[in-house]
């Protein structure tokens, strides 16, 4: 059986982990495979700043950092921002798919150009920055909020009346107004809009946290991880020093409840 | 039962037909998958000037018009010159997977810059021309050629000895002087040498062939297939003209041929 560790970026305990986990029945993934939801133990309360992203990186690459010796797989990162995926890829022989990165470049498989739909302008930045890296920015059609503060803890449950029209509006302004031919959903706390959006919508949407689970498990089976003259490794690694950080995080964060 | 057409661009006999399918066994496929190799009608011999480009999208957009009437499920095409692929998706819904976009998209998920191993000199302006029309130029790190004529029926076959090293030398050269940190297999004729290259290179190899079966398991797994603004279909199909001409061509190439 192959284990896949899925690294939730915020600490949560199991009734809001349950709405991430949740996203594993949008895909097929066939028998041989399991996935395993880690929450971080520290990071920012949400991803609205550079303050945060820094944070962000560095918290994923805490839960993640021993999962070779742990017997995982392969790992999936479960936000958008792809954070703390190049640190764990230079620490990691095993593959490390973050849906940002994939997203972008599954979408240009089933059209040219796409649109990325956000809860708000703030996201902006994380994909700004993911466009920057693949030198695609002439690939996005647009960006599109809705101008709504994302729960990451609660998703989108009990908001659906409000949210969904909002997110199809955006959505349909992207095909007919900025040319998008695919779309992207900007975040894998919007999972629940989903199929909800696919069926008013003319045009593919990608459903990214699904998509890295499927992505992983091909990986495997092709035998195929990131390449190290990309993400090199350290030539001093810091484990323990790591450790330590995360756990002082932790500590601090319990402290405050 | 899903049922995979795999759309061969040369109208090949029975062993090279052979010669295709054994890229399946790289990589375990789902239970109850089937995978069709079909050969197309009639079509250009070589593969290295507009003229073969052009008779290639006819030939292989005939060979799978009927894909989704006939029960496939998804159409791979085995060429990394996405020859038909635009065509198809016009006239069907299901999803149409050529080797070549998306094995440098997969690439640039393995690493940030790829380059294109290509059989011999007359291939290199093809993939030029397709690099520059995707919009890669930025990712790609070069194209560069093994120089061995290509045999499509018998693809490396009885060569190992002689051209597997020398593709290692040229992938070689790719990533030390240009910067390649993965390498794409520029054509799903080479998948004998797969897994030699990937043992003997320092970066990752794709395999075009056999990635195109999984990404097939992809876009099924998640119900997702090309968008119909970006392909519309035709206001008036000829898909039974089409089909009239190739079998035409097919008769005029046996007439030729005795």
């Amino acid at each position: 059986m192959k284990k896949v560790m899925v690294i939730v970026p915020f600490p949560m305990g199991g009734e809001d982990l349950a709405r991430r986990q949740a996203q594993l029945q949008a895909v097929d993934l066939g028998p041989g495979i399991a996935f395993h939801y880690r929450p971080v133990r520290v990071g920012p309360k949400n991803y609205s700043s550079q303050h945060d992203m820094a944070l962000a990186d560095f918290s994923i690459l805490d839960a993640g950092l021993d999962a070779e010796k742990e017997g995982f797989d392969a790992i999936c990162i479960d936000t958008m921002s792809d954070s703390g995926m190049a640190m764990l890829r230079s620490v990691l022989i095993i593959p490390v798919i973050a849906p940002g990165r994939h997203s972008i470049l599954l979408a240009q498989m089933l059209g040219e150009k796409f649109s990325i739909l956000m809860m708000w302008d703030r996201w902006k930045m994380l994909y700004t920055k993911t466009l920057g890296e693949l030198g695609m920015e002439h690939k996005c059609a647009s960006m599109r909020s809705i101008g709504i503060m994302p729960d990451n803890k609660s998703l989108l449950s009990g908001k659906e009346d409000e949210v969904f029209p909002l997110l199809l509006d955006a959505a349909k302004k992207c095909i007919e107004q900025d040319g998008a031919q695919v779309l992207i959903l900007g975040s894998t706390t919007m999972h629940e809009a989903h199929s909800w959006l696919r069926e008013r919508l003319g045009v593919p949407v990608i459903n990214p946290g699904p998509l890295t689970y499927k992505l992983a498990s091909i990986a495997l089976d092709l035998n195929l991880t990131h390449s190290k003259r990309a993400w090199p490794a350290p030539l001093a690694p810091k484990h323990d020093m790591i450790r330590a950080i995360g756990a002082a995080g932790a500590a601090f964060l319990e402290a405050q409840q | 039962m899903t049922r995979i057409l795999i759309i061969v661009p040369f109208a090949l006999d029975e062993d090279g037909i052979k010669n295709r399918e054994a890229q399946s066994r790289y990589v375990p496929l789902p239970e109850g998958w089937q995978l069709t190799y079909r050969p197309v009608t009639c079509g250009p011999t070589s593969f290295m000037s507009p003229h073969d480009w052009g008779l290639m999208d006819m030939a292989i957009f005939e060979a799978g018009c009927r894909a989704e009437a006939e029960g496939f499920d998804a159409v791979c095409i085995d060429t990394m010159s996405d020859s038909g692929m635009v065509m198809l998706r016009s006239v069907l819904s299901i999803p149409v997977i050529g080797a070549g976009k998306a094995s440098m998209l997969y690439a640039l998920t393995l690493g940030s810059k790829f380059s294109v191993l290509a059989q011999w000199e007359p291939a290199l302006p093809r993939y030029r021309k397709a690099i520059r029309e995707y919009g890669f130029d930025r990712q790609c790190a070069s194209v560069r050629s093994f120089d061995q004529p290509p045999d499509f029926s018998n693809l490396l076959e009885g060569k190992e000895d002689k051209v597997f090293p020398r593709m290692r030398d040229v992938a070689m050269r790719c990533i030390e002087e240009d910067g390649a940190d993965v390498i794409c297999l520029g054509s799903t004729t080479m998948h004998q040498a797969g897994e030699y290259l990937a043992q003997h290179l320092p970066v990752p190899v794709v395999n075009p062939g056999p990635l195109t079966y999984k990404l097939v398991e992809t876009f099924l797994a998640l119900g997702l297939s090309h968008g119909r603004d970006v392909y519309p279909g035709p206001v008036e199909p000829r898909l039974d003209m089409l089909q009239a001409m190739m079998k035409a061509g097919a008769q005029a190439e046996k007439a030729a041929k005795s």
